[in-house]
């Protein structure tokens, strides 16, 4: 009995290890990850079924590979129009020994790389992309993910077939995409990994344990990219950020699981192999020379933070000129108002004061219960308490999260 | 789940061998150490999800006659 349990959770492990590879490596031949993913399943079943019983293989990603591909060809042999398909893949199962997977690295690769922009394609919606993403790269079975999301199996197994059928109804070619195209595929794939990094990182106390598990999936998965894709800077930048946001997993919240912002953060809590790696990442977006893209920018701002030991010891002025540029490449009325606050601590309150006024017409920023509360602040620093008392109440007024309303009356009634 | 695997060798080969781990985006940091006869020679610190996935990891890693150890950091 412990003998099966312990050889299942090997197979758990191996298949976590070994799909993406194995998916991707079928839907090179078959050219439809949908059908590939159900071949590769196929295999795992078929090592659920054998290897308790004759053990673990010495290379297990290699029967894997071999079963799933010899499922493949028993599909593709029932429909009559995949002759040509069929001899390529028998060519290729003669080919696969044992230790095929270690000189073709390259040829793995590309393919997973290939599975990667396939899976995150712009032709699926978010949840989509996130759900193919975790399962077919990510190796998570459908129970996890809904775990993760907090959502229903059926809705994420539901989001799966769909996803699939999507990608085959769309046609879209199994590949690394080129020239143009590249950037905005890019773009869509980082921002999937970034989004199962924040549902991780905004997992609280009572979540199930599957939830900042995401972050660490996030993490792994972007390193990954980041070896398949070296020569693209945002890929390390997006890992930098990850890196350094990770590191403070542990000083983010108190005692009673209420959030302790960044400057009031025990920093001898901070996970101080992360940050190191965070800022070696950022140093390999920077080598390659590229003109900044939001990730890198923000993974700058975060390193800015993760270089001070000390509060007090942050680069104020850099940070406003860090929101300056990430306010060009992706303008926001919030990047404006962060940029504000880094004004003022770097050159004092009535610089922040004079942004805020700036931008205190924008249209997204009404009824934005942060914009008052900042310029209370700078009010405050200013000694000018009764124009800040009306802004913290304005700002009370305006926000839905209970604690953050009565922590703005308290500074209102302050300033009497 | 953060797993320290110390190697035992007479020559260094930690910090040789850490492509595998390194693609797989588990690999948090590695090193020699100083050699001592047939002491520890080296050292990879990892994050995966599992023992299992851990020995797995290891076992995939081109390595000459050597002696593993696989040790479980504590979560804090």
């Amino acid at each position: 009995m412990g003998a099966t349990t312990s050889v299942h959770r090997t197979i758990d492990a191996v298949w976590r290890m070994e799909s993406a590879k194995v998916i991707a490596a079928l839907a090179r031949y078959v050219r439809d990850v949908g059908l590939a993913e159900e071949m590769a399943q196929d295999a795992l079943v078929a090592a659920l079924e054998q290897w308790p019983a004759e053990g673990v293989p010495k290379n297990p990603g290699a029967w894997l590979m071999t079963t799933a591909k010899r499922r493949a060809i028993d599909q593709i042999r029932r429909r009559e129009n995949f002759n040509r398909k069929v001899e390529e893949i028998g060519r290729e199962v003669q080919e696969v020994t044992p230790d095929a997977s270690e000189g073709i690295e390259d040829e793995i690769g590309d393919d997973l790389l290939s599975l990667i922009f396939t899976a995150c394609h712009p032709v699926l919606g978010t949840e989509a992309r996130v759900a193919l993403t975790l399962k077919m790269l990510g190796g998570l079975k459908t129970e996890e993910i809904a775990r993760a999301f907090l959502v229903s199996d059926s809705t994420v197994a539901q989001r799966i077939v769909r996803a699939k059928k999507a990608l085959a109804d769309a046609g879209v070619p199994f590949e690394v995409p080129e020239g143009p195209e590249l950037a905005t595929r890019l773009a869509s794939v980082l921002e999937v990994i970034y989004l199962i990094f924040n549902e991780g990182y905004s997992a609280t106390q009572g979540d199930h344990w599957m939830r900042p598990e995401l972050c660490a999936e996030a993490l792994r998965l972007g390193r990954v990219l980041a070896e398949l894709a070296p020569k693209e800077a945002e890929v390390h930048g997006l890992v930098a950020l990850m890196e350094i946001q990770a590191s403070r997993a542990k000083a983010r919240t108190g005692p009673g699981g209420e959030p302790v912002l960044l400057l009031d953060q025990d920093r001898s809590k901070w996970d101080w192999l992360l940050i190191g790696r965070g800022l070696k990442a950022l140093e390999r977006a920077e080598a390659l020379n590229q003109p900044p893209g939001p990730y890198y920018v923000q993974a700058a701002l975060a390193a800015c933070h993760a270089r001070a030991r000390k509060a007090e010891d942050t680069d104020w002025q850099r940070i406003a000129s860090l929101y300056q540029v990430l306010a060009q490449i992706s303008p926001s009325p919030i990047v404006e108002l962060n940029r504000a606050v880094a004004l003022s601590m770097a050159f004092g309150p009535a610089a922040g004061l004079a942004l805020v006024d700036e931008i205190a017409g924008e249209k997204a920023l009404q009824g934005y219960h942060l914009l008052p509360s900042v310029r209370g602040d700078f009010l405050v620093k200013l000694g000018r308490l009764k124009e800040a008392k009306g802004e913290f109440e304005k700002a009370a007024s305006l926000t839905r999260n209970e604690r953050e309303k009565t922590l703005l009356l308290e500074r209102a009634a302050a300033c009497d | 789940m953060r797993f320290m695997v110390f190697v035992r060798s007479p020559k260094p080969l930690a910090a040789l061998h850490t492509d595998t781990l390194l693609r797989a985006g588990v690999l948090l940091d590695a090193g020699d150490l100083v050699p001592h006869a047939f002491g520890v020679s080296g050292y990879w610190l990892i994050d995966v999800r599992s023992w299992e996935e851990a020995v797995e990891r290891v076992r995939r890693i081109p390595l000459p006659a050597c002696v593993v150890e696989i040790r479980e950091l504590p979560v804090v």
